[in-house]
């Protein structure tokens, strides 16, 4: 029986308890206590998500200050239950206008215990979709004063929607203006050694949905990937387009998305829920177009000085620009004095996490910025040399560029009614863990 | 107006000093509540009630307000009633008797016309938890599975199981299995379906263990009509009941393979949904499926890389963690799929050490000729990380490499720069490895020793590191320039050394540098084997005292003990059991693959030890040693240092016991300060030192290495007419109780018997030996090991008793011998078991 969970805590970072339920009786109520003196209290904290203590195991997760643990006592479904804490968490963010954190639990507690009743029973998750519980679950409750005559129409409505075939969506949404909005968001992750190789690159995408669409929409999106343009060449049996074309290396759906017809036709059709949703997630590790080089070089001149200069190209369209970029160049901790020169942006040293940071705001295409650093270290008695300095890394956003070079190349709106969509399309790549060793 | 029975625990949070009288105030506030019609009273009933649950929350007992919250909770108020709702099914189990006031209302409600309140209200009627209420559950639930609205049916189905344990025989008589089964063939809604599932599984797993109708009944869950049926209907579900129906189809037992690639087909979306979890079941199924079909299995792991892959780099650390954990299982069952995959699992800086632990390991078995070069290239850039644990483990990993490896050239450079680091740690593990190598590769000695002879002694503090250093001055001593007066110079420091691994290390090493060297080593011997009689450990001592007595005996002899020619280290001490790990697979997707270990070893009371954790938090330690009863085949999650089983440990091993046998009897020597001079002599004499009454090695000029071992036998007579035993032919002894008896038992006997020529060439694996062992009424449980060492643990029962025998049984097949580890319930009948055993063990391979 892989159960998800036995109980559920959420403690502050102090380990007061700020709200639980206890599904089943297989764990003791006290649990908790082991959790604060055997996890929270001690180095164990944050080495592994998953302890066992006594015969009970831990599943905890930190979410902003919150500790959300999950107690079982069986051998439980470990994925599906960080899954569920996730879905949980997204759900309750939902609710809460987007935050989550000890207050939001402290000012929401009685909504929270309405919650956990419903997303969870027994042990066994239920229904998690915000779309639907918001139906029947209000901040205000449903309200019937004298009686419950069906005054209250929408509850048995929103009942059977708890369980219906298309979980996601419900009938009868009208909108004056029929509009789509379309985020491909990318994060590229890089792992570049000291000699300039790349030792592992790939992108991470997702498409980020939003539909203010009337009625039940039929929704179909093409993209300029590999296989999908080679099936509707085959289908409509003429050649497949010359031009870039990506090849996906794996890709999830959200469940709306009708998998059987991407199985078969390579084309992503669906019918969206209402608002914002996560359509797809896809990951590339071929052909990666790497926004930013980055070139440092390194110099220890003697034992209390070292020269650190960094140069960072741009390698994408000389329209573009990238924003908040940001370079951090970790320098040992003994450091004393530093002084900068930079092209553009600046540079300061931040003690806490022992790094030069520089910061440039907005960063054209095709051009390239250096900074050139001097550290003073303080001379320690027997300190040997950092034989290994953790990477640089880089933080920054492009907009209007992918870095797997995806490009959606149509979205078509069908609905009964036959209105017209307005349908929005954006473009942007973040880093990921963008590292480069030095 | 109900009585408020004064609660036995009625403690108030310290920190919450007014939380008495909070309560009392509460309660007056409720009591004036109760009974107004005010246009507003719902409204300030809401806010007391959330006040209630506020400090229910905060953990204030307020139990003491039961009676007046039942009193208010006649209303309509939806919200008012899910507080009141929560409130009772927290404190009705304290205050049995107050719940019977709640019934009313409850059972109420579940009649009544919003489908809302008749879900919620039955389910906190069966959350109540009080046995003495189920009287009043059966009616609402068999209602409630029939009712018309889905969302009662589906809170109706998960009651029932709420029912089962709350009161087995209630649930049972009512039948409501049987209508949960209906319902799950026939209803519409997939919740309610998945549901049932749920709280089937539950109550028959349950019942099965005394019931063999419930075990019929599970038999049916897994039988293809429901498989099929529930499969058929997979994209109603939501994504956690596609979980547990993929987990059901996973244990389902296709007739054909038509059958199993039916299942794959419709199957293979669910590879690309959104929720890990969903992925993970449907890779079990495929995996289970295709057990039987090597290369269609094969295929599968093909398939299921991708989406793992991008499961890993997707979502929390944590859902990362779990599925690297799930990976990390596949890679080490089937390594070489994963091999050119190997850039996904280098470690990012920012990866928390859990990952990059798991990582690490999976860099090490995917090891091979393609890749070595990358992958140790990636590995040396780990070992100046600056998370110390991380840097030793990729060393570790490096050596490690290295020992699977026949190209080992290159990695031993690699590990040569790595002393050049300079860094104590690194060193240490480094030299650790060094040792390992060239215990497996005598060869590299050379260029290895070139560079070890330069390390300095003195900067190395870790006694594991320096116990290796001292181990290769005492056996390249012959070949390092200085090693005799490095050797001194420790010899020297000798009381200042905290460590006795490194002491027993140093004597070894002087005795072995000594043969080699005579000349140069006389003094330090003498000054170390005063020093080793002198200390104040046990093994130290005992060793000392061989040692001294041995050269006493006879130096030609001594040496041939101490320093004999050297075997390469070949083999490994097996590692995890390959049941241990199939059964770890079994149990994909669940908590098993990330502790590694099968769910019996942590779910199992009798596996935790008899504590309880609710009763008390102190006595915690006795559950965190339970782990330490497990039986050996678990213990390759040691330091794999340990795993090499070298024939120089072996001789320690066998020198100390036999030195221990015979101590008792022995008086310290009265004269230490001249064992040079008496060595000088060269002529043994039989001094008042060795007893005649222990063992005279004189007697056995010629003793081998065998013979040795079998001094290791406690001298205790036999029985003197054992009794002739009978085995029973069927015993039953389940892992966890075979363990759980290992660990208390002591050891019965411990004997060396040989195997057949033929039987250890008929031993290809450990199956062969188990079939064998079967027909002679001993049975395995675990086995594992590879050419030419296997371990084996068997057991054994006495006809018509209850007394077990258990064994460990390690078999080399090259030397056709076999130890065994006799541990019995009834010590007395040991021997003729271990008689029993060995005749058994001798027959095979004979017939």
């Amino acid at each position: 029986m892989p159960v998800a969970a036995s109980a559920i805590y959420f403690l502050n970072l102090r380990g007061d308890v700020l709200i639980n339920r206890l599904y089943r009786d297989d764990v003791g109520g006290n649990m908790v206590d082991a959790f604060r003196m055997h996890i929270m209290q001690t180095k164990e904290l944050g080495t592994c998500p998953v302890r066992q203590i006594g015969g009970c195991s831990f599943l905890y997760m930190r979410i902003s200050n919150v500790y959300i643990v999950i107690v079982v006592s069986s051998n439980a479904n470990v994925s599906c239950a960080f899954k569920f804490v996730v879905e949980a968490v997204a759900l309750f963010k939902s609710y809460f206008g987007g935050t989550f954190d000890e207050d939001a639990i402290r000012n929401n507690f009685v909504l929270i215990y309405e919650l956990l009743d419903e997303i969870m029973d027994f042990g066994y998750p239920q229904n998690l979709s915000p779309e639907i519980l918001k139906l029947y679950i209000t901040q205000e409750g449903v309200r019937s004063p004298f009686s419950s005559k069906p005054s209250d129409k929408p509850v048995p409505n929103a009942t059977l929607q708890v369980t219906g075939a298309v979980g996601w969506r419900r009938e009868g949404l009208v909108y004056k203006k029929n509009e789509v909005f379309l985020d491909i968001v990318e994060s590229v992750n890089l792992l570049m050694s000291s000699k300039g190789n790349v030792l592992r690159c790939d992108v991470t995408g997702k498409i980020l949905m939003k539909c203010f669409l009337s009625g039940m929409p039929d929704l179909k999106l093409g993209l300029n990937d590999k296989i999908g343009l080679e099936k509707e060449a085959q289908l409509k049996s003429r050649p497949a387009k010359s031009g870039k074309t990506i090849e996906l290396d794996d890709v999830t759906f959200h469940q709306c998305v009708n998998l059987t017809r991407f199985n078969s036709e390579k084309t992503v059709s669906f019918v969206p829920p209402d608002g914002e949703f996560e359509l797809m997630k896809y990951r590339i590790t071929e052909g990666v177009n790497l926004p930013f080089r980055v070139l440092p070089t390194i110099k220890e001149l003697g034992r209390t000085r070292m020269e650190i200069n960094v140069k960072v190209k741009s390698v994408f369209g000389a329209k573009m620009f990238a924003l908040g970029v940001v370079v951090k160049v970790p320098v040992p901790k003994q450091t004393a004095k530093t002084s900068f020169q930079t092209t553009s942006g600046k540079a300061k040293y931040n003690a806490s996490i022992d790094s030069l940071v520089w910061k440039i705001r907005k960063f054209p295409g095709q051009t390239e910025a250096t900074m050139s650093a001097e550290v003073e270290l303080i001379s320690t008695m027997g300190e040997k040399k950092l034989a290994n300095r953790p990477p640089i890394q880089m933080e920054f956003q492009v907009p209007m560029f992918t870095a797997s070079g995806l490009r959606v190349r149509f979205l078509k709106v069908w609905e009964k009614s036959g209105y017209n969509t307005v349908e929005w399309v954006r473009y942007i790549t973040r880093a990921g863990s963008y590292e480069i060793r030095c | 107006m109900a009585p408020t029975a004064p609660s036995p625990a009625k403690s108030a949070s310290p920190s919450q000093p007014s939380g008495k009288s909070e309560v009392s105030d509460l309660k007056q506030q409720l009591r004036q509540l109760a009974g107004s019609r005010a246009p507003d009273a719902d409204d300030q009933r809401r806010d007391v009630f959330k006040r209630v649950i506020s400090c229910m929350t905060a953990g204030i007992d307020v139990s003491a307000a039961f009676g007046e919250m039942v009193l208010c909770s006649a209303t309509s108020d939806v919200v008012l009633k899910k507080m009141c709702y929560l409130y009772v099914g927290v404190h009705a189990r304290a205050h049995p008797d107050l719940a019977l006031l709640t019934i009313n209302f409850l059972q109420r409600d579940c009649r009544d016309q919003d489908p809302t309140i008749r879900g919620l209200a039955l389910r906190s009627l069966c959350s109540l938890r009080v046995p003495n209420l189920v009287e009043y559950l059966v009616a609402p639930l068999t209602t409630g599975l029939k009712d018309p609205s889905a969302y009662v049916r589906m809170v109706a189905s998960v009651g029932a199981a709420k029912l089962y344990h709350i009161s087995t025989t209630t649930c049972l008589d009512a039948d409501l299995p049987a209508a949960l089964k209906a319902l799950m063939l026939s209803d519409s809604d997939a919740q309610v379906v998945a549901n049932c599932l749920h709280s089937l599984l539950e109550i028959w797993t349950l019942e099965a263990a005394n019931s063999e109708a419930a075990a019929r009944e599970i038999e049916t869950l897994y039988s293809k009509p429901v498989v099929f049926y529930l499969l058929n209907r997979i994209k109603e579900f939501s994504e956690w009941a596609q979980c547990h129906v993929l987990e059901l189809a996973s244990k389902f037992l296709p007739s054909d393979n038509n059958e199993i690639f039916d299942i794959m087909n419709l199957l293979e979306d669910r590879l690309q949904h959104a929720n890990g979890a969903v992925v993970l079941a449907t890779i079990k199924v495929f995996l289970h499926l295709t057990m039987s079909m090597t290369d269609v299995h094969q295929q599968v792991y093909e398939r299921i890389k991708a989406p793992l892959l991008t499961l890993v780099g997707a979502g929390s650390p944590e859902q990362s963690y779990s599925v690297l954990c799930h990976l990390h299982l596949l890679v080490m069952r089937a390594p070489m799929l994963f091999s050119s995959d190997y850039k996904s699992f280098y470690c990012q800086f920012s990866d928390p050490s859990y990952v990059k632990k798991l990582k690490l390991e999976m860099l090490t078995a995917i090891a091979n000729e393609s890749n070595t070069y990358e992958i140790v290239t990636e590995l040396c850039e780990y070992a100046g990380n600056v998370d110390v644990p991380i840097a030793r483990e990729s060393i570790r990993a490096v050596g490690k490499i290295a020992l699977q490896q026949y190209d080992v050239n290159a990695i031993v450079d690699r590990l040569l720069q790595f002393l050049e680091m300079d860094k104590d740690y690194v060193t240490a593990e480094t030299l650790v490895l060094v040792k390992d190598l060239l215990r497996k590769y005598p060869q590299w000695s050379h260029d290895c020793i070139a560079v070890v002879g330069n390390i300095s002694s003195q900067n190395i503090q870790e006694p594991k590191g320096k116990a290796a250093l001292i181990w290769m001055l005492g056996e390249y001593s012959q070949d390092m320039h200085d090693a005799p007066y490095i050797l001194e110079s420790l010899v020297d420091n000798w009381d200042e050394e905290q460590s006795p691994e490194v002491r027993l290390h140093l004597l070894t090493a002087v005795m072995k540098c000594f043969f080699k060297r005579p000349p140069e080593t006389q003094k330090a011997l003498g000054a170390t084997l005063a020093a080793g009689l002198a200390d104040t450990h046990q093994d130290v001592h005992d060793r000392a005292l061989f040692y001294y007595r041995l050269l006493q005996h006879d130096p030609a002899v001594a040496e041939r003990v101490v320093n004999p020619p050297k075997q390469a280290v070949s083999v490994f001490a097996d590692t995890q059991s390959s049941e241990i790990k199939d059964r770890i697979f079994d149990e994909f997707n669940s908590l098993s693959v990330v502790y590694q270990k099968p769910s019996y070893m942590f779910t199992d009371k009798e596996h935790r030890g008899t504590f309880e954790y609710s009763e008390d938090l102190t006595n915690l330690t006795v559950g965190v040693e339970a782990p330490e009863t497990v039986i050996s085949a678990q213990r390759y999650q040691e330091n794999d240092n340990d795993l090499l089983l070298s024939t120089s440990d072996k001789e320690d091993n066998v020198t100390r016991a036999s030195n221990g046998s015979s101590t008792s009897t022995y008086n310290a020597p009265p004269d230490l300060t001249g064992p040079s001079s008496l060595l000088s002599s060269q002529t043994p004499t039989e001094t008042a030192l060795i007893n005649p009454g222990g063992p005279t090695y004189s007697a056995q000029t010629n003793f081998s290495l065998d013979d040795l071992l079998g001094l290791g036998v406690p001298d205790t007579p036999a029985p003197p007419s054992p009794p002739a035993l009978t085995l029973n032919s069927k015993p039953v002894l389940d892992p966890g109780t075979f363990q759980k008896k290992w660990g208390q038992l002591a050891l019965s006997l411990s004997q060396e018997c040989s195997l057949s020529p033929q039987g250890a060439a008929s031993l290809m694996n450990p199956q062969s030996l188990i079939r064998h062992m079967q027909s002679n009424y001993i049975q395995c449980i675990a086995s594992g090991g590879q050419p030419p060492n296997y371990k084996f643990f068997f057991y054994g029962q006495k006809d018509g008793a209850t007394a077990f025998y258990l064994v460990e049984c390690i078999v080399n097949t090259a030397s056709a011998k076999a130890q065994l580890k006799i541990k019995a319930d009834d010590g007395t009948t040991a021997q003729s078991f271990s008689t029993l055993f060995q005749s058994a063990l001798s027959k095979f391979g004979l017939s």
